[in-house]
Formats: structure tokens, sequence, C-alpha cells
């Protein structure tokens, strides 16, 4: 493909496709404001993965570097990411993106019911999407993948500094920072927790 | 096992340590109340055991002094005098047990053994109900997953964990966990058994606590 974009001829989609799923996204968001008085998200976030960090992760997953290994072996080309203040707000948009029509859930992982081991907290899914544009394997409507990521803000704030430590090798007493991050996450959880409980009996 | 014997009486002090080496305890014996006070700050002991009448500074003086330093190790206060004054006394001054000389050897051993047995089966560092764990030190709730607790949402679990099956009353978990607190109001009993619940479901324990708002309320 010499300078070419990863993305091949699919690349003027891309932009097209994450419109349409974060508009939807946003006037579901617009739409609890006015009914409830509530936005369902603080923050929402959103991109095309860099052609550079596309052809990266190809390399570091074991794929070639293709168009292919792009659109059907990765699911993160369109990622989303969405912020709540609130635990419910989270389960509240898990449920709305499921009933977004020609959006089907191919896959999901509940990391906030069951946190990974270090203490990660986030809701993730893998969505196909079904377009009115040519696919890399030629069909129309064509199918997409995108990748959603929603968590709380303390849970959001928790994962940048995880991020953070992550990629700092000479870190003094990793061992050390990696327990203090797992104590950290688990009190970050049950203030989550505490939250939502006193907003439901504010509610109720 | 660790066992301080303050005795001014040479013939009973030696024969304390004898019958306690004995026994397998490790045993330090001080001849007066202030030796006995150096030797409780310098180590840890499992027990300690005192005489009343004692030169330079008596029993009682001693655990007082010891317990305004908040140690909280076993004492058991050896008395020559039988007026119910002085066992009352001893017991106030913040010692656990008493006996009265002459005494059986036997006796004061298994005093000893009740209470060392006492201060480690009461002061675990962690409570466990089924799957569920109540960690003391780190404050932290598990079962599948784990969780960490506020002061005194880990006060109240601590209580249900140690009264489990027990139905408790709001007034009762509110006198005893918000005594402290002149701006608590019992309905703070509530907000915080539903901080817990949820907590519980969170790290996907087995038991709930039960009970409605206002009323009783039961960990099973």
């Amino acid at each position: 493909m010499g300078t070419d974009s990863i993305y091949g001829p699919y690349e003027e989609y891309l932009p097209l496709i994450m419109e349409e799923l974060t508009g939807r996204i946003s006037a579901f968001n617009e739409e609890r404001r006015e009914t409830t008085g509530h936005p369902v998200y603080e923050h929402f976030l959103y991109r095309i993965k860099e052609d550079k960090s596309m052809r990266e992760k190809c390399v570091r997953k074991g794929f070639p570097v293709t168009t292919r290994s792009a659109l059907r072996e990765l699911f993160d080309a369109v990622g989303l990411r969405i912020i709540t203040r609130f635990l419910d707000d989270v389960f509240r948009m898990v449920e709305f993106i499921r009933t977004i029509p020609g959006c089907t859930v191919v896959m999901e992982k509940d990391y906030i019911t069951n946190p990974k081991p270090n203490g990660y907290r986030s809701y993730h899914m893998i969505l196909d999407l079904e377009v009115p544009y040519e696919d890399v394997d030629g069909n129309v409507p064509g199918h997409y993948f995108a990748e959603v990521q929603l968590r709380t803000l303390s849970m959001d704030s928790w994962a940048s500094l995880e991020h953070e430590m992550k990629y700092k090798q000479d870190i003094q007493s990793t061992k050390l920072i990696v327990n203090e991050l797992k104590r950290l996450a688990d009190e970050m959880a049950s203030c989550d927790i505490s939250m939502q409980t006193i907003r439901d009996l504010i509610r109720s | 096992m660790r066992i301080l014997v303050a005795e001014d009486e040479a013939e009973l002090s030696r024969a304390l340590k004898a019958v306690l080496d004995h026994q397998g305890y490790e045993t330090d014996v001080v001849g007066d109340g202030l030796s006995a006070v150096e030797k409780a700050a310098e180590n840890s002991y499992d027990c300690m055991v005192f005489d009343i009448m004692m030169p330079v500074m008596d029993g009682l003086t001693a655990v007082r002094e010891i317990r305004s330093t908040g140690n909280l190790t076993p004492v058991i206060m050896l008395t020559a005098k039988t007026e119910v004054d002085d066992r009352v006394g001893g017991l106030d001054a913040g010692a656990d047990d008493y006996m009265t000389k002459p005494f059986a050897m036997k006796e004061l051993l298994a005093r000893i053994r009740s209470m060392t047995r006492r201060s480690t089966a009461f002061n675990p560092s962690r409570l466990t109900m089924g799957t569920l764990t109540l960690d003391i030190d780190e404050q932290e709730l598990s079962a599948v997953h784990s969780i960490r607790l506020s002061g005194k949402e880990f006060q109240l679990m601590e209580y249900f964990m140690r009264n489990p099956g027990r139905a408790m009353k709001t007034e009762d978990l509110f006198t005893r966990i918000w005594k402290d607190d002149p701006e608590a109001d019992t309905e703070i009993v509530w907000l915080y058994i539903s901080y817990l619940r949820k907590k519980l479901s969170a790290v996907m324990a087995e038991v709930t606590i039960e009970g409605e708002r206002g009323g009783s309320f039961t960990l099973r």
C-alpha cells in the first residue's frame, strides 16, 4: 500500500460510520437530559485509530499489516469512550446501545461486575454496524466494527493512572505501586457504589 | 508465647518461672512494679502476671501505667488480700483476672491459657462467613471480588460478622457504631445498611443483610 492508509479505500467511510453511531448516542443523551434533567454521560470521546497506531497494533497482535487485519481482525478502528458520573448510567447506556438499529453486539466484557485482578473496571462492547457502504469483503450494505468503553469518572481516572504507570518501566518499587493501585481501585469502586446508593435514596 | 511475671517473693517467683518455662512459655521475671512497666514497654507479651504488693511500685499502679500506654495485654493479679475492694480495685485498674494467694499452680496455668486463647480467638486479623471475608487490618471486604470499606461501614460490617444470624435493632446498631457522633441520626443506619448491601452484592457474597428500614437487621 506504500504511503496509503492502512484502511485503504474504506478510510473515507470510517468518519461517516462513526458520526452515525455517535450521533445516536448524543441524541439519546440529550433526550434524557430534557426528560429527566440529568444527562447520561459526563464525557463522550471518540476517534478513528490513527494509521500509525493501527499498523503498530497489527504487528503487536501478530497480524499482517493489511486493510483486512485493520477492519476484520481488530475491532477498534472506530473507538468510543463514554464516561458517566454514576454506575447506573453505564448500564443505562449499554442498554440503549443494544437498541440502536443496524447495531449488533458481538462481544462484551463487563469488567465492572467482574473487575480484572489489577483492579481495572470498565464495560467493553464490540459492535458490528451495518452501513450503506461497501466493506472489505465487498458487501453492500457493509459491516464495520466499533469498540465502546464505558465507565464512571472514578474508573476513568484510575485507568489513566494505571496506563501511565504501565508505560513507565523505570518506576521505583513497582510491586508497591501495583498493590496501591489495586487498593485504590477497590476504594474508588466502593465510593461509586456509595454515590449510587445516595442518589437512589434521594430519588426514591 | 511470652509471659511477664512481677513478683517480689523470691521463692514464689522462682517457682513461677520454673513452671512456666516447663510449660513452654518464654518467661521474664521482675521483682517490682516499675521494672514490670519498663519490661512491658520493651517487649510484647501475651500475658502478664502481677503481684499486688510489691516494692518501688505496686501491681495496681503498674497495671494502670501499662494500660495508659494503650497496651491491652491480658493481666492476671496475684493478691494475698481477700477483701472484695482489693479485687475490685485490681479489675478496675485494668487487670483481667485475679487469683488469691495461696493458689494452685494448675489453676494459674489454666487461667493463662484461657486469657491467651481469648486474645487470639477474639481478635483475629480476618473474619469469615462462608465465602465472605472481612480483613480487619485492610478494611477489605471480599468474596469473588474485593472492595474497601470506609470507617463506619467497616465497623458495622465487623459487628454483623461477629453476630451472624442475629437480629439487631436499628437503635442498637446506631448506639454501637455512632455513639460518639453527636451529629448522627438513626436514619444513618439505613443508609449504611444500603451501602453494605450493594457492596456485598458487588463482591458477589452469598450472604446479605436482611431487614426493613428502621427495623432489625440480620446477616445471613
